[in-house]
């Protein structure tokens, strides 16, 4: 993922939230090893799991409903 | 195909083997992907995962080959699903050949993987894509140099065009060619590789790349079954013993080393031509940092939050929500449901002055939730269209005026997102005196961003003059205080915005998701301490203690910062959770019960207020309890006194609020 503040791509899976956190137990959010910036990881969120499936359906939907016209 | 969990180690390419496509995501791979195979597709979930993979049949130098697309990933050798799915194809597949997709417009990303897969030892034909926006944008690639540096061929596509399909398909009808470019990383990590290397089985293929991955991700690397446990325990004792040298994860340090040499080969073959017209987002970019034209976009940018959180969230949506949906509805609907409760105490419990539904799930969904999804809705906007490290950089200048060094400045801005993430942040300051000191002025005058949303909601009611004066006592005492950091921080320029990503209009998708994410994430935190939090003060009440404590607090209280007694209370949320303490002051002032100088006085107590409990025990836990205490010690009093202060300042000049 890049960094939304110092513009650095690095991998969520290298800077984990660290485990001295008292809040860190499933905790999605991710600091940029570069700058600190914290971002959460998408892919760790139900709700944005849920948007995107809804997304997906409702592009099939649109398409199949385009291939019947 | 071979099974991902054979017991081969890296299979050697194969003249007969598929071509497989390997890029960063977003690259156009399918679109390639279905230029070279027509409509001679299968895809499946790779086996073991729920990582799809699609599998077709091309035509190269008219033979028929094979050809695998693979999912888009940024590093081949990190421990995502998507990263072990690519890998274990290019190991256990037999590629005859790989084709790198790269987006013209940003090479270094895909020399990353050029670099992993140069040390992996496989074959590859690098398909710069998307020349002509590259183009467009004055980026030059000299491509001979680069193939030069590299080893293999390198071609310009524009895949949605079928441009340079040609091109490609003679590179793959020749023979293979393995690259020379890999990044050479720092003495005590080349050391590292050479030992773990001297320990592979005679005959390891890429024994390098093994032994890089051994490194840097024990999980990946154990999936190389042809490593045989004792060298993989070997290979940690090196790890260990190479981890103690950085303060960041080896994993990092590797990725970032082998950026360095990425970029060291984008700097020689990537000019930039001034392009015809320049656009209205790059003129729009340029001044949004510049120190004079930047202020009044800033400013704008500020008022316009504030108008849209502190009026639009905490004022409408607050009084919907508020009002409406638990006014009317909610709160009615829970006390006639547990009016059947014949234990007074349980019903008190939950719909009582400190109940659980009349001041957590209030406090949590009716005050707090509307207030923070607005300010994250526009967090998200601001991340998104790219000007917020441009604010970052803004707002760097006057905090470097204010006597703070470069460094210090980081955690600081960060403490604006959550005090406790920053708290942990100040790891990249040099010493522990630097650290101590950032730590105190976070926990002292940055308010979080939840907490900062509920204040700006407040704000929204109360006026101009009220949110200047806040302004100016907050960053009255970040100036005293920083100018005491200044006497011992030595100073020392910052660099930490590495690139400045260009001015956009933001993506409607991204920022739904960020702020859902957000969202989730804050809920998630947030509701069950506000449910211990009530419970905390229910019991207090119910033992009488919270009286007394309010008895004993009212010196300070209410003849020291002339506030109602009940805002006691809401100091002792604060201590929970700031934004918790804020609300309750929302709440209260929404009630009438705090006139605009009492409101300003307990804002500016609750956001110099001591850390929340998080913020504190990470305080512990990065330096000690006795810090942690005398951090407390400090900022308790010191909150009070500047609350007094202001309150015996503003009555004697008689200033109308």
């Amino acid at each position: 993922m890049k960094c939304a503040l110092c513009g650095h791509e690095f991998d969520a899976d290298d800077v984990r939230c660290s485990p001295a956190c008292p809040l860190a137990g499933g905790c999605p959010v991710v600091c940029c090893p570069r700058c600190g910036y914290q971002t959460l990881d998408e892919s760790r969120s139900v709700l944005v799991r849920l948007a995107r499936k809804a997304g997906a359906v409702a592009k099939r939907v649109a398409g199949a409903r385009e291939e019947v016209s | 195909m071979q099974c991902h969990g054979s017991k081969e180690t890296l299979a050697a390419p194969s003249k007969d083997g598929p071509i497989v496509l390997v890029g960063n995501p977003n690259v156009g791979k399918s679109v390639l992907f279905g230029l070279l195979t027509r409509r001679y597709v299968t895809v499946s979930n790779y086996p073991g995962t729920t990582v799809e993979v699609a599998r077709g049949a091309a035509s190269v130098d008219g033979l028929r080959e094979v050809v695998i697309d693979t999912p888009g990933v940024n590093n081949l050798l990190a421990p995502g699903e998507c990263e072990r799915v690519t890998r274990d194809i290019l190991m256990h597949e037999r590629p005859s050949v790989v084709v790198l997709v790269a987006d013209a417009k940003n090479l270094s990303r895909a020399l990353v993987l050029a670099a992993q897969l140069g040390e992996m030892e496989v074959p590859f034909v690098l398909a710069l894509n998307m020349s002509d926006e590259a183009q467009e944008r004055g980026i030059d690639i000299d491509t001979g140099l680069l193939s030069d540096i590299l080893g293999v061929e390198v071609v310009s596509m524009v895949a949605t065009r079928g441009e340079g399909l040609d091109d490609l398909a003679r590179a793959l009808a020749g023979p293979p060619r393995l690259s020379r470019f890999t990044a050479t990383y720092d003495e005590a990590i080349e050391q590292a590789v050479e030992q773990v290397v001297t320990l592979l089985p005679a005959g390891t293929r890429a024994p390098r790349s093994v032994a890089v991955m051994l490194l840097t991700n024990r999980k990946g690397a154990a999936a190389l079954e042809g490593v045989p446990e004792e060298v993989a325990e070997r290979a940690a004792a090196i790890r260990r013993d190479l981890r103690a040298r950085y303060r960041q994860p080896l994993g990092y340090v590797v990725n970032h080393q082998r950026l360095d040499a990425v970029r060291r080969v984008v700097a020689s073959v990537y000019s930039r031509r001034q392009t015809a017209r320049e656009s209205l987002a790059s003129i729009l970019g340029r001044l949004a940092i510049h120190p004079i034209a930047g202020v009044p976009i800033v400013l704008a940018v500020l008022y316009l939050v504030y108008k849209f959180v502190g009026e639009f969230g905490a004022g409408t949506l607050v009084g919907f929500m508020e009002g409406t949906v638990f006014g009317r509805y909610i709160n009615p609907w829970a006390a006639d449901a547990v009016a059947w409760v014949p234990v007074g105490i349980v019903r008190d419990f939950l719909v009582g002055e400190y109940g659980l539904v009349t001041v957590a799930l209030t406090y949590g969904f009716a005050i707090i939730l509307p207030i923070v999804s607005t300010f994250f809705l526009v967090f998200s906007l601001l991340e998104d269209s790219g000007y917020l490290p441009r604010l970052a950089v803004m707002v760097n200048r006057p905090f470097k005026a204010m006597g703070l060094n470069g460094k210090a400045v980081l955690p600081m801005i960060l403490g604006l997102g959550c005090d406790t993430m920053a708290t942990m942040t100040t790891r990249i300051l040099d010493t522990r005196k630097e650290r101590l000191q950032v730590t105190l002025l976070l926990a002292l005058a940055v308010p979080c961003s939840a907490q900062l949303g509920v204040i700006l909601g407040m704000m929204g009611g109360l006026g101009p003059r009220v949110t200047l004066i806040w302004v100016g006592v907050l960053v009255g005492t970040l100036f005293a205080v920083g100018y005491l950091a200044s006497r011992v921080l030595p100073g020392r320029g910052s660099d930490f915005i590495q690139e400045l990503p260009p001015l956009r209009l933001p993506r409607l998708s991204n920022v739904v998701l960020k702020t859902l994410a957000r969202l989730e994430w804050y809920l998630k935190e947030v509701l069950p301490l506000f449910i211990a939090g009530t419970a905390f003060l229910f019991t207090l009440d119910r033992l009488g203690a919270l009286s007394r404590i309010e008895r004993l607090m009212s010196p300070l209280v209410e003849s020291w910062l002339g506030l109602p007694s009940q805002a006691t209370g809401m100091l002792i949320m604060g201590f929970l959770r700031r934004d918790y303490g804020a609300a309750g002051l929302f709440d209260l002032s929404r009630d009438g019960l705090l006139d605009p100088l009492q409101s300003l006085v307990s804002l500016v107590v609750i956001t110099l207020f001591v850390p929340c409990i998080a913020n504190f025990f990470m305080i512990v836990k990065e330096f000690s309890l006795k810090t942690a205490l005398a951090v407390a010690g400090f900022i308790f009093p010191f909150a009070f006194l500047v609350g007094g202060v202001l309150s015996l300042t503003v009555r004697a000049l008689n200033v109308g609020l």
